[in-house]
């Protein structure tokens, strides 16, 4: 009898110890009626989203919740929770991945006037169901010493003989990648990608690695001529806290290939509103707010990224590499196109 | 023959309990099991002609590769500070297992920066007047050697163990008998410290196959991150637990083969710990030989390093240090604390609560519970989310229908769901300092307590819990340090507003900022080296 009392007594502590975390979870559940938030699933974490959404919360006393991963797990996450999702707003770093969110069924449509009138159409869903909130273009980089840009055209010549063992790139798995392959898929079709992958692995200067950083790096200490990258991170590069960083940056010139005819391959980071967002409203201002003018000009001025609001002007950086043309392919094609874009990948051999 | 009546009769509240924590632990994994037999994803054949082959073989070069390295540099350095006078020697000693507490992703961000264009090397060079040749790590070559070089102690602990304790007699009978001291190493003290040497090994193994950060950032595709890419790029669950069943088989395979290895032979020498052989000095030339020989790996594996992260941390701390950084260590903290109390609790159950029952093959079944380690953080995070949604689920109708409540997710998106994927992951790591305890308190004790009349739970307060404290105390500190480090799982499974050392860190290298994760990665290692010398000091009193 003795023993029984002490296993019931064990079982409560242990109970004990459970509930208690629990209640940590639930607490925010409990007190969603009184305060006022927005949960916000994001895949960006930079500071200057923080500085936004502190400025956010003070302008308009929302509270924002932010759970910070990669847009993949969240969108597993969001799959699972079903129903009883918390989130409300979901930020992906690529077109494609919120063009998949939108397959799923994880987002909803919105109705907003300003959304719509501020954001280009190729840069936001046809249903509204998401919206770009900045753009980066995938470029060409070159040493300003050894390479002469009068070389360079399109992303198609870049498999011409004469950049053989000169291609610096990163591997397949990045979604930057994916969305750049998803994009002459739907420009040229599914064989003419799978050669004009094959023919950038003959030329690959090494078998990818590294992030895109590296590969400008790569450049400058002369392992190739040329480099496929995003302009944010030559902006990342130029501002970097090791000033041999900054060197790098200083030497590399930026071309914006297919100048002549689509026009640069760019892609988007943007935002949604999830399918059974507890807060909807709350969400509908909190993308709107990161459009507009001042969000938008931070953006610009601190992240490297172009602005999506065309009252708002490119950084001083920015505007010197150039103005360029646009490929004003509807983003959503990156989407739709992604998993070809990944069997395509595999199948020329691009790790 | 097991008998139906015999079932009966062995039957008690114990074999209850026993199922029952067995199967608390089990569900997630026998989860992914069973998600096998739904068939593979339509992108198998296309895994299989174009992907398979190239994590299969990278898959095993990893093996290999670190299998060689770990072995020259854990067995080497524990035979020399085991055997040779040398200068710094208690020094040299725990400094060998300092690696294991930088996590093998930090590690490889650290060698990636060092041997960077730009990076310290370079610097370095340059500053004594030579221009660098260039030398990427950022490959199979250098993933082998980074693992190795931060997985090497696991080897070393264990080597070190038997040199010290169970070699004496025996090298002392190889070197009467005429034997060199190259012959007695290879002949007699290898191949009886080999079952421990191989035990060793597994660790290194089950931690390589594990291993997603590292492989993901020096380009290399292996199981783990073919596992991340077709469940998450892909979206094929199926073609993901594939991939998984696929690692589980090459992870049973490899304890097979220890198990096959060690067979029925039992090495332990009697009275092992009495008899110390005294260590023997070198002359002056052989002593800095060897001394620079015990240094390098600690050099590779902890000083370079460190060394590079304190570097970035210098460049960027304005920038990362402020108020949410400190509280993310706290959580970070706290989170640890809890897990590894309840992690302890649940071990110390498992290695009773079948002690206590009758039924044998359930006790037997006691030890599937501690397979988590060897399943990818990855496979378990998803193995709980799976049974626990449906818990969720069936609450909330339940909450609707009887209370008209609104409940919410009360297990997914909270610390409950993280702590209980952390504890299948790591319950082996109590599990096996508390039963080696256990077993060396031996059953006598509890038996006479029995015997005079005390009860199960009382004999096992009064008598076994006191005695095992150090193995607890252990068996605490290894779980709180694996948590502190954890990275795939976490990133799954992390609840809202709370972040970890080990996800704001990957975060940052993963978006490029490298030198920004220096600041929250040398937290992790600070957290790691202060429990691990606290160990040292444990397992030398332990043993004295």
């Amino acid at each position: 009898m003795k023993n029984s009392y002490l296993i019931i007594a064990l079982a409560l502590a242990l109970g004990a110890c459970k509930s208690e975390t629990k209640k940590e979870g639930t607490t925010n559940d409990a007190s969603k009626s009184e305060i006022q938030e927005v949960n916000v699933y994001t895949h960006r974490h930079y500071e200057v989203d923080q500085m936004l959404f502190a400025k956010f919360e003070l302008q308009t006393g929302i509270k924002v919740n932010v759970v910070n991963a990669k847009a993949d797990e969240l969108m597993q996450k969001m799959t699972l929770e079903g129903e009883q999702s918390p989130a409300d707003v979901l930020i992906t770093v690529d077109a494609g991945r919120l063009v998949r969110a939108k397959d799923k069924g994880l987002l909803q449509a919105v109705d907003s006037k300003l959304l719509t009138t501020i954001i280009p159409s190729n840069l936001r869903d046809e249903d509204n169901q998401w919206f770009a909130l900045t753009k980066r273009a995938r470029v060409i980089v070159y040493d300003k010493d050894k390479t002469n840009p009068e070389q360079l055209s399109t992303y198609e010549d870049l498999t011409a003989p004469k950049w053989s063992k000169k291609i610096l790139v990163r591997s397949s798995g990045n979604i930057y990648n994916q969305s750049l392959m998803a994009s002459i898929i739907a420009h040229k079709g599914e064989d003419a990608a799978k050669t004009w992958g094959e023919n950038i692995v003959k030329n690959m200067a090494r078998s990818p690695q590294g992030s895109d950083r590296d590969q400008i790096k790569a450049v400058i200490a002369g392992e190739g001529d040329l480099a496929i990258v995003n302009t944010y991170y030559i902006g990342k590069l130029l501002n970097s806290k090791d000033p041999e960083e900054v060197k790098v940056g200083l030497r590399i010139g930026v071309f914006f290939p297919n100048q002549d005819d689509r026009g640069t391959h760019i892609n988007i980071s943007g935002a949604g509103v999830a399918k059974y967002a507890p807060n909807k409203a709350n969400a509908i201002k909190f993308i709107e707010y990161l459009v507009n003018e001042d969000a938008q000009k931070v953006f610009a001025s601190s992240n490297y990224e172009y602005p999506v609001n065309p009252a708002v002007e490119v950084s001083d950086l920015l505007k010197s590499w150039g103005i360029f043309k646009e490929d004003t392919l509807p983003l959503s094609k990156l989407g739709e196109n992604n998993k070809k874009a990944v069997l395509v990948f595999d199948e020329a051999g691009w790790k | 023959m097991f008998r139906f009546k015999y079932l009966r009769r062995d039957f008690n509240t114990w074999s209850i309990y026993t199922l029952a924590i067995v199967a608390f632990i089990m569900i997630p994994i026998l989860t992914i099991f069973f998600k096998l037999f739904s068939g593979p994803g339509e992108s198998w054949s296309h895994m299989i002609k174009y992907l398979l082959l190239d994590y299969s073989l990278n898959s095993l070069y990893l093996i290999l590769g670190c299998t060689i390295l770990t072995l020259v540099f854990g067995v080497s350095s524990a035979w020399i500070v085991s055997r040779y006078k040398l200068p710094f020697q208690r020094a040299l000693e725990w400094l060998l297992i300092l690696p294991l507490a930088i996590p093998s992703y930090i590690t490889a961000y650290a060698y990636a920066g060092f041997f960077d264009y730009g990076g310290s090397l370079e610097f370095l060079l340059r500053n004594i007047g030579l221009t660098s040749s260039k030398f990427s790590v950022t490959n199979i070559y250098g993933l082998i050697f980074v693992l190795s070089i931060s997985l090497f102690p696991y080897v070393y602990v264990v080597s070190r163990a038997v040199f010290l304790y169970q070699s004496g007699r025996l090298i002392e009978a190889s070197k009467t008998l005429g034997a060199s001291e190259f012959q007695t190493f290879f002949k007699v003290v290898l191949p009886m410290a080999r079952p421990a040497i191989v035990g060793g090994l597994v660790l290194v193994l089950m931690e390589v196959l594990n291993d997603y950060g590292a492989a993901k950032y020096y380009g290399v595709n292996t199981f783990t991150t073919g596992i991340f890419r077709s469940w998450f790029a892909l979206e094929e669950i199926s073609t993901a637990v594939y991939l998984s069943a696929i690692l589980l088989v090459l992870v049973f395979a490899i304890i097979g083969i220890e198990r096959f290895l060690r067979g029925n032979r039992s090495y332990e020498i009697s009275g092992k710990s009495d008899f110390k052989l005294p260590k023997l000095a070198l002359s002056p030339g052989w002593r800095v030989l060897v001394f620079i020989v015990v240094s390098i790996p600690i050099f590779c594996g902890f000083v370079l390093p460190l060394g590079q992260l304190l570097y970035w941390t210098v460049l960027t701390f304005s920038k990362v240090a402020s108020l949410s950084f400190v509280t993310i260590a706290f959580q970070s903290l706290g989170i640890a604390f809890l897990t590894s109390l309840l992690t302890v609790t649940f071990a110390l159950l498992v290695v009773h609560f079948p002690l206590w029952n009758r039924i044998k093959l359930l006790s037997k079944s006691s030890h599937l519970a501690i397979l988590g380690y060897a399943i990818p953080g990855a496979v378990i995070a998803i193995g709980v989310m799976i049974p626990t949604l449906h818990l969720d689920k069936w609450f909330i109708k339940v909450g609707k229908q009887l209370f008209d409540l609104d409940l919410g997710l009360m297990i997914n998106g909270t610390l409950v769901v993280l702590i209980y994927a952390y504890i299948i992951r790591f319950i082996a790591v109590a599990f096996n300092p508390i039963e080696a305890g256990q077993l060396k308190i031996g059953k006598s004790l509890s038996e006479s307590s029995r015997l005079l009349g005390k009860g199960t739970l009382k004999t096992f307060f009064k008598i076994d819990l006191p005695l095992l404290k150090p193995s607890l105390f252990s068996a605490f500190i290894l779980v709180f340090v694996d948590t502190m480090k954890e990275l795939p799982l976490t990133l799954i499974l992390k609840p809202y507003n709370i972040n970890t050392l080990a996800v704001k860190a990957y975060e940052y290298a993963s978006d490029e900022l490298v030198m920004e994760s220096a600041l929250p990665s040398l937290c992790i290692v600070i957290t790691g080296v202060i429990p691990i010398l606290f160990l040292n000091r444990l397992i030398l009193n332990g043993t004295k």
